[in-house]
């Protein structure tokens, strides 16, 4: 792909990135909220195909777009907080005003100058390292990585336990799902 | 100078991660703020991919990590919510002045 190509799309992923998530961050609607962060996931999905990891782009849209913000959109249209016209009532009460904004805006500033905009700096003059390795980011790649030689891969154990960290979420959760009086006992103490 | 690079990914990471974090002082409901959790924790990953393309070459330790990423990003999500659901359960309301006060009214 020609270089100007791929300045254009990574400035047009960027930018619709940044645009999504504002509007993630400042609509009042909950609904259309997490179908916006749905919406900013493709232009991500766009970029880390752009960065060799299609494998992780197809992870981004089926997963995280699919899989945990419908479990978002369930729980907003199970609980429905918008009674009339689509809004939480107060949300538009604004308990973050601009007054007690002006301190965090001054730390952020000087935080700029004196970490961010050196670090930019820095990582601007990094000349970036060529990958060479054929079918880099790959599913074939990545499951190599993963599961190679699983008696001496510390990458396979590690792996393996995000799923009892997920079995600790799902316990996590159906306790705290259980109905007062299901089991004769008060829980649910929140 | 071509656009894109690693300063440049990083400071997209960097931007997401501050618009999510006002999203976070911002919204009052409980699920929108677990929502704009989701856009920091996008911004992460993006950070995450593009060390690994840009500095790591032909390692695929940023994939991994990334992978780590939202199984943490699911379970905490699938607890938060249930957290959500009971305390909507429990009050009838998730706005965040509600639940500071944790039982306690208003008048105490």
């Amino acid at each position: 792909m020609p270089p100007l190509l791929i300045d254009i799309l990574f400035a047009a992923a960027a930018i619709g990135v940044l645009v999504l998530s504002l509007a993630v961050v400042l609509v009042k609607n909950p609904v259309r909220a997490t179908l916006l962060l749905i919406a900013s996931f493709l232009p991500v999905a766009l970029l880390y195909i752009m960065m060799q990891a299609p494998f992780v782009g197809i992870l981004q849209i089926l997963v995280y777009g699919g899989a945990i913000m419908m479990l978002f959109t369930f729980v907003i249209m199970m609980i429905n907080p918008a009674p009339k016209g689509g809004e939480i009532p107060g949300e538009a009460a604004k308990p973050f005003g601009p007054v007690r904004m002006i301190p965090w805006l001054l730390l952020l500033i000087a935080a700029g100058f004196t970490i961010i905009l050196p670090v930019y700096r820095a990582a601007k003059t990094l000349a970036p390292v060529a990958v060479s390795k054929p079918g880099f980011g790959s599913l074939a790649s990545l499951a190599d990585l993963l599961f190679k030689d699983p008696m001496n891969n510390p990458f396979t154990v590690s792996f393996e336990l995000i799923s009892f960290l997920i079995l600790v979420g799902i316990i996590a959760a159906l306790n705290f799902s259980r109905r007062r009086g299901a089991t004769g006992k008060s829980d649910a103490v929140v | 100078m071509p656009l894109f690079n690693l300063a440049n990914c990083l400071a997209l990471a960097l931007l997401l991660l501050l618009i999510g974090a006002f999203g976070v002082f911002r919204r009052r409901s409980l699920i929108l703020i677990l929502l704009s959790v989701e856009v920091m924790l996008n911004g992460v990953n993006l950070a995450l991919v593009a060390f690994n393309y840009f500095r790591w070459g032909d390692s695929e330790s940023g994939h991994y990590l990334y992978m780590l990423s939202i199984g943490v990003a699911g379970v905490e999500a699938a607890v938060g919510l249930s957290m959500v659901l009971v305390l909507f359960r429990n009050y009838r309301d998730i706005t965040r002045e509600r639940i500071s006060h944790l039982g306690e009214t208003e008048e105490a």
